[in-house]
């Protein structure tokens, strides 16, 4: 059985039409990239699953629980995380602070709440910024700041968006196992916003490809590669 | 090794200014300066409480009120109406004070969540204007004999003397005002030391930071923000009680209130946003700043003869002036200002250590 089901979801702002009755399904422990030119409806479609955009019509169920009936600070609770676009830390508070604020629904913090966040960020390589400040540390460090306060909330589902934007290309290498070793590790599925394509195939077991807020393909890495209208949709873009 | 030494350093440093603190404020003030001072230092006291619950509200939680000097009336009020016409003592007051001022916090808190900014300024703007037009109206004009439009009365000298369990040094109505303010204003210290490192704090940052991603970590936003309201208005609120002791009476008027809410707002800037101690160290300077520049005019500059009237005219422009020139050199505040400066020299002279022995 799917973990996250997406069925018809119709997003409107005003006129436009960011997602046009778009389903699909994610497995346990899958590991799928949701890809498509800028402006395709990748990022409307986790601000639905995060409850932050209100669809005008279709179903998310995650589990067993329709999302659509929940407001947002109830997601984080059924084991759905993310990360943002644009960098959505907390710059006041430490490294290991945005960590514990990642696991609030887990209640007062003790001594192994604690130990949990520093396990996290030295499996991250973080664990020597803790105890500084977010604000002012480098753009791809940040990254994975954000990426071990999701991870801090012991999800099942973990979405990030666009982890790859912005970071060296030694960097997006080390990104890219990073995804599957979490994965492995702490045992969730990863829905994936991502136009490092060479990442995205190398990582992903499904890849559902959107464009003007509709699927137009969907499969594993190899099927996608050669879709006609995926190339079409990428005007010219190499898909390697 | 050296980390510990500095942190060591730095906890006696801060050892030995709480002993001096705990000396000059539970000692040399009360028992030292006669009567005015010690109760201008109960006022700059109670100003401080109500700038921590501002503190915790604008600094923070982010949300900015320029009306808050309306749950210091509501205090201020219950606490007066309380003592003079049905009896009870000042310190009975307080819990129903807190009860209601935080209570109303959260009736006001609730339909504040759909404003932001700029915005929710200016309702909270409203309640100042609003809350004097409420005790003309409502406030029972028995209680007002003496005075003339939204006062309570002048309390009996009776009701203002030390209750009989304080200890004997406290023996007169300064002394027990001063106390009773002092013990409050502890108390609330301690408080807010408590709650911005708590779970509940990290998340009032939060939400201030980045509230869609504070959503998304599961945390309920609109009720830490109504609950932030609310526990300001409850600092506020008892801060107004403290003021029936200090100044003997309860009064309101729409420019009092709203002066009250800005003086607030000035010492949570000038002792600095986000920071336990600092909007105590701002309501002493807000208090004490008209004094200290009119004490320190020269009687004459060149031929200009300065008297009263003109000192009078010239302080708040001097205080003005000295906003505007501390938010330049030190736009975090003094202490928020003071702390990072020795944080910045702590971290390079330990560096500067560090690095030869290291190499
Ligand atoms: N809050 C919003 N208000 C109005 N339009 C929006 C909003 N969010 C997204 N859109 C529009 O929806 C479309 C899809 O945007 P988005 O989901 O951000 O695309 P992607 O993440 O795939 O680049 C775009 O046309 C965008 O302008
Ligand atoms: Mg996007």
């Amino acid at each position: 059985m799917a973990l996250l089901s997406v069925e018809n979801v119709r997003v409107e702002f005003g006129g436009i039409v960011a997602l046009a009755d778009l389903s699909f399904t994610i497995d346990a422990g899958q590991i799928c990239a949701l890809i498509g030119p800028n402006g395709a409806g990748k990022t409307t479609l986790f601000n639905c699953v995060s409850r932050l955009y209100e669809p005008t019509s279709g179903r998310i169920d995650f589990d067993g629980h329709n999302l659509l009936r929940l407001p947002a600070h109830r997601i984080a609770r059924l084991g759905i995380s993310r990360t943002f676009q644009n960098l959505a830390l907390f710059p006041a508070l430490t490294v290991v602070e945005n960590v514990l604020v990642g696991g609030y629904t887990h209640g007062r913090v003790n001594a192994k709440r604690r130990a949990e966040a520093h396990a996290i960020l030295e499996r991250l390589s973080l664990d020597d910024m803790a105890n500084r400040p977010a604000v002012g540390l480098p753009y791809g460090t940040l990254k994975r700041v954000e990426i071990a306060r999701a991870l801090a909330a012991r999800p099942r589902l973990l979405l990030l968006d666009e982890p790859a934007a912005g970071l060296t290309h030694s960097e997006v290498d080390e990104l890219g196992e990073l995804i599957r070793a979490v994965r492995d590790e702490f045992d969730l599925s990863v829905l994936l916003v991502e136009h490092h394509m060479a990442m995205v195939m190398s990582i992903s077991e499904k890849v559902v490809v959107l464009d003007f807020g509709s699927k137009i393909a969907e499969g594993t890495p190899a099927d996608v590669r050669d879709d006609p209208r995926v190339v079409e949709a990428y005007l010219g873009t190499t898909v390697s | 090794m050296t980390a510990d030494r500095a942190r060591i350093i730095r906890l006696g440093v801060a050892f030995a200014l709480l002993i001096a603190a705990v000396y000059v404020f539970g000692w040399y003030i009360p028992q030292f300066y006669e009567q005015g001072t010690t109760y201008l230092w109960a006022e700059a006291l109670y100003i401080g409480v109500a700038a921590m619950g501002l503190n915790l509200l604008t600094g923070y939680n982010g949300q900015v009120s320029i009306g808050h000097g309306a749950f210091f009336g509501l205090g201020m009020y219950t606490t007066a109406i309380l003592m003079q016409s049905h009896d009870w003592s000042f310190t009975e007051t307080l819990p129903v004070v807190a009860a209601l001022s935080f209570g109303v916090g959260v009736l006001v808190g609730f339909p504040a969540l759909r404003v932001k900014g700029l915005y929710l300024a200016l309702v909270t703007l409203g309640l100042a204007v609003l809350f004097p037009q409420l005790t003309n109206r409502f406030v029972p004009h028995d209680l007002c004999k003496t005075c003339g439009t939204s006062q309570v009365g002048e309390l009996r000298r009776v009701k203002l003397l030390p209750p009989s369990w304080t200890p004997t040094f406290i023996k007169h109505p300064d002394q027990w005002a001063y106390y009773a303010t002092l013990t409050i204003a502890v108390i609330g210290i301690v408080a807010l030391f408590l709650i911005v490192r708590s779970r509940f704090g990290r998340a009032l940052i939060a939400v201030r930071d980045h509230e869609a991603a504070a959503e998304t970590v599961g945390i309920n936003v609109a009720r830490v923000k109504v609950i932030a309201f609310a526990t300001s208005a409850l600092y506020a609120g008892v801060a107004g009680s403290c003021f029936v002791l200090v100044k003997r009476l309860a009064t309101a008027s729409s420019v009092s209130v709203f002066q009250l809410s800005i003086e607030f707002l000035v010492a949570v800037v000038i002792g600095g946003t986000a920071t336990v101690v600092g909007p105590l160290v701002g309501g002493i300077i807000v208090v004490f700043s008209g004094r200290w520049i009119s004490e320190s005019f020269p009687s004459t500059i060149l031929f200009w003869h300065i008297n009263d009237s003109v000192k009078n005219l010239l302080s708040p422009a001097i205080f003005g002036i000295g906003l505007i020139l501390l938010m330049y050199v030190l736009p975090d505040g003094i202490v928020g200002g003071g702390r990072r400066i020795v944080n910045s020299r702590l971290r390079s002279l330990r560096r500067g250590k560090t690095s030869p022995a290291s190499t």
